[in-house]
Parts: structure tokens; sequence; C-alpha cells
């Protein structure tokens, strides 16, 4: 049992090649993880598209109505995080909240979370850090950005250099750690204790957790930013 | 799992990529956008609100103005009213006045006048009187008798 309960685990966990594309000399593999970043992004747009069709001004749908809390408390919530000077960046960064919750509680419809997969959070900690630098550059100018590594002190200067990697290093494995071990404890539960105890957990685990470490990526990204930009 | 495929991280930039293009197009541009001329719409409305509050008051104030105006012209009336009745009323007193004066005078002209008639016609009767008893006397008596019944008579008539 245990043995196939091994498998298992590593068959869920395993990200496989869906289909390869062949572009001249490349041979582009498009892995299970991104296959579901697709319908993820579909399900996202199309409940976008659908929630925007027909804007008024006065006398709203209920539809509209909902989008405009939805739009409202996202970029509140981001934007405020961010700071002022960092507004711009809220729309990114409520993409990617909204993208890494409805990854974390799609394996609940019985896909494979892409956030399971490494070099998904891997890709999300990349962009936050070039976003991160980016914004430094863009509202200090290279040279004051570059100015920021040695302060508050001269001698931090390293560890400040070495935060460019460790902090989306970090946040890409917290995100996958979260993810993985919470879906690791959820089918050992499932193994133990069915039927309704996993229920339970799932709440917290599938749902809960998933949402708290959107947020938190999504946190810890603009507090990056807004440090980047002062 | 833990192994890192470049193609996939790429794959994830690039949908992550679309995907906030499409959030852009779809999500965040046109609720920003109807907000934004829910706003306008809103202010404008309010704009408009204060205007025609700002005109009502004036008209308001211009009401007041002509109301007070028409006040102050009523009294006005009042007071020339008043006094062009004060002003009839002394004439018409005055005119009164003169007349009683005027009849008061003619009465007493007329008064005199009869009086100095009376008197005169008095005095012509007596002086008859006198005519008649001294012809009667002259014809009755002589001398002193005469002179004394003659005094005597008209001491007598003039007494009367």
């Amino acid at each position: 049992m245990s043995s196939s309960l091994a498998e298992r685990l590593i068959e869920e966990l395993n990200c496989e090649t869906v289909f390869t594309i062949h572009l001249g000399s490349f041979e582009i593999p498009v892995m299970e993880s991104v296959v579901v970043t697709w319908i993820v992004m579909a399900v996202l747009i199309l409940i976008a598209i659908i929630l925007t069709r027909g804007l008024k001004t006065q006398n709203i749908s209920k539809r509209q109505a909902f989008a405009e809390l939805v739009y409202e408390k996202l970029t509140g919530i981001v934007g405020g995080m961010l700071g002022e000077e960092g507004k711009i960046y809220t729309g990114y960064l409520t993409t990617v909240l909204l993208y890494i919750g409805l990854s974390n509680i799609i394996g609940l419809f019985g896909f494979k979370s892409p956030t399971k997969d490494l070099n998904v959070t891997a890709a999300l900690a990349l962009m936050s850090i070039v976003l991160v630098e980016f914004a430094g550059i863009y509202q200090n100018g290279v040279k004051k950005w570059l100015h920021k590594f040695t302060e508050p002190v001269a001698i931090v200067t390293p560890f400040n250099i070495l935060d460019v990697f460790t902090r989306p290093l970090s946040l890409c494995m917290r995100l996958f750690g979260n993810v993985l071990g919470a879906f690791v404890i959820m089918e050992l539960l499932k193994i133990v204790f069915p039927p309704v105890v996993p229920a339970v957990f799932s709440l917290y685990f599938d749902i809960f957790d998933g949402l708290l470490q959107a947020y938190v990526f999504v946190f810890l990204t603009s507090l990056y930013i807004k440090e980047a930009v002062e | 799992m833990i192994n890192v495929s470049f193609w996939n991280i790429l794959w994830t930039v690039v949908n992550l990529l679309v995907l906030f293009i499409a959030f852009k197009i779809f999500f965040f541009k046109p609720i920003a956008a109807i907000i934004a001329k829910r706003q306008e719409e809103a202010n404008e409305i309010f704009k408009s609100a204060k205007e025609k509050e700002e005109t009502a008051a004036e008209k308001a104030r211009q009401y007041d103005e002509k109301l007070a105006d028409a006040e102050e012209e009523k009294k006005q009336i009042l007071s020339e009213a008043r006094k062009n009745a004060d002003g009839q009323y002394q004439q018409i007193v005055a005119q009164a006045k003169a007349s009683a004066s005027e009849i008061k005078t003619a009465a007493a002209t007329e008064a005199n006048r009869e009086k100095e008639q009376i008197i005169a016609s008095a005095k012509k009767e007596i002086a008859d009187i006198i005519v008649d008893a001294t012809t009667k006397v002259v014809g009755g008596q002589t001398g002193a008798q005469v002179d004394s019944s003659l005094f005597d008579e008209f001491i007598d008539k003039a007494g009367e």
C-alpha cells in the first residue's frame, strides 16, 4: 500500500509533457502545468469578459455591480500595499493574485495545480524580481538604484545584492512548498481518514491556504516594489 | 516536479504577460473607464445642480429686492396721498373759515345798516312827532306855556 501511495504521489506530482511543438530546429515541450495555466487563463478571461459586458454608468446590473466590487476591492487591496508611487503596478499584481489564487484551488476541480510545478512558481518569482528592480530603476534612475545597494551602510552591500537572488528564490519556494505540502497532506489524509475528515481539512489546505499563498506572494512582491520605489 | 525546464518557465512568463494584457483589456480598463465616466457624470450633475441653486438664489434675491421696492413705493404713495389729503383738508378748512368770516362780516354790515336805517327812521319819526306836537301846541297855547308843554311832551316822548 505504501508503495502504491508513493507511486500515486509521484504520479500526481510529476509534470508531464503533454505535447511538443516542433519549430524549426527547436523542440518546444508543452507541460501539463502550462496547459492547466491556459485553462486558468481561459476561465479568468471568460469571467472578465462576461462581467464587463454592457457596462453602464447608471441603473447598473447586478453583474456590473459585482464586477465593480471585485475591481474596487482587488485594486484597493493591492494598490494599498503598493503605496502611491507604485500604483502603476496594481494591474499586474492583481492579475497575478487572481492567477495564483485560481491556480491553487483548481486542484479541487481535478486539475493539477500549475503552482505545484516549480517552473511556474520560478517564473512568477522571476517576473516579480524583474518588476521590482525595473520599478526601482524606473522610479529613481540607474544611479540611485545602484546606490540603494549600499544603504543604509556600505557594509550591507553584499547582502543587498544577495537579496536580489534570495527574494525571488524565497517567493518561488514558499509558494511551491506550500502548495506541494498542502497537496501531500491532503493526499495522505484522504488515504488515512476517508471520507469526512479530508473534506474539512480541504477547506483549509485547498481553499484557505491556496488563497492565502496567493495573497502572500502578491503582498511580498508589492512590499519589495514599495521599498524599491521609495 | 523539481526538474527545472527553461521552456516551462518561458511558457509561464508568456502566459502571465498574455493574461495581464488580456485582463488589462477586458477587465481593468473598461471598469476603470466606466467608473471614471460615472464620476464625471456625477460631477456634471453636481455642477449643474449647484448652478441651478445659484440661479434660484439670485432670483429669490431679485424678488426680495422687487418686493422691497414695491413696499417702498407703497409707503411713498401713501405718504404722498396723506400729504395731499392733509393739504386739501387745510384748504377746505381755510375756505370754510374764510367764508364764515365773510358771512359774519356781511351779517354785521347788514345789521349795522339796518340799525342805522332804524335809527334814521326813528329820528325821522321823532322829528315828525316833534313837528306834529309843535303844531298841536302852537295851535292850542302860546308863550312860555307852549315852550314848557312842548318841552314836557318832548321829554315824555323821548323817555318812552
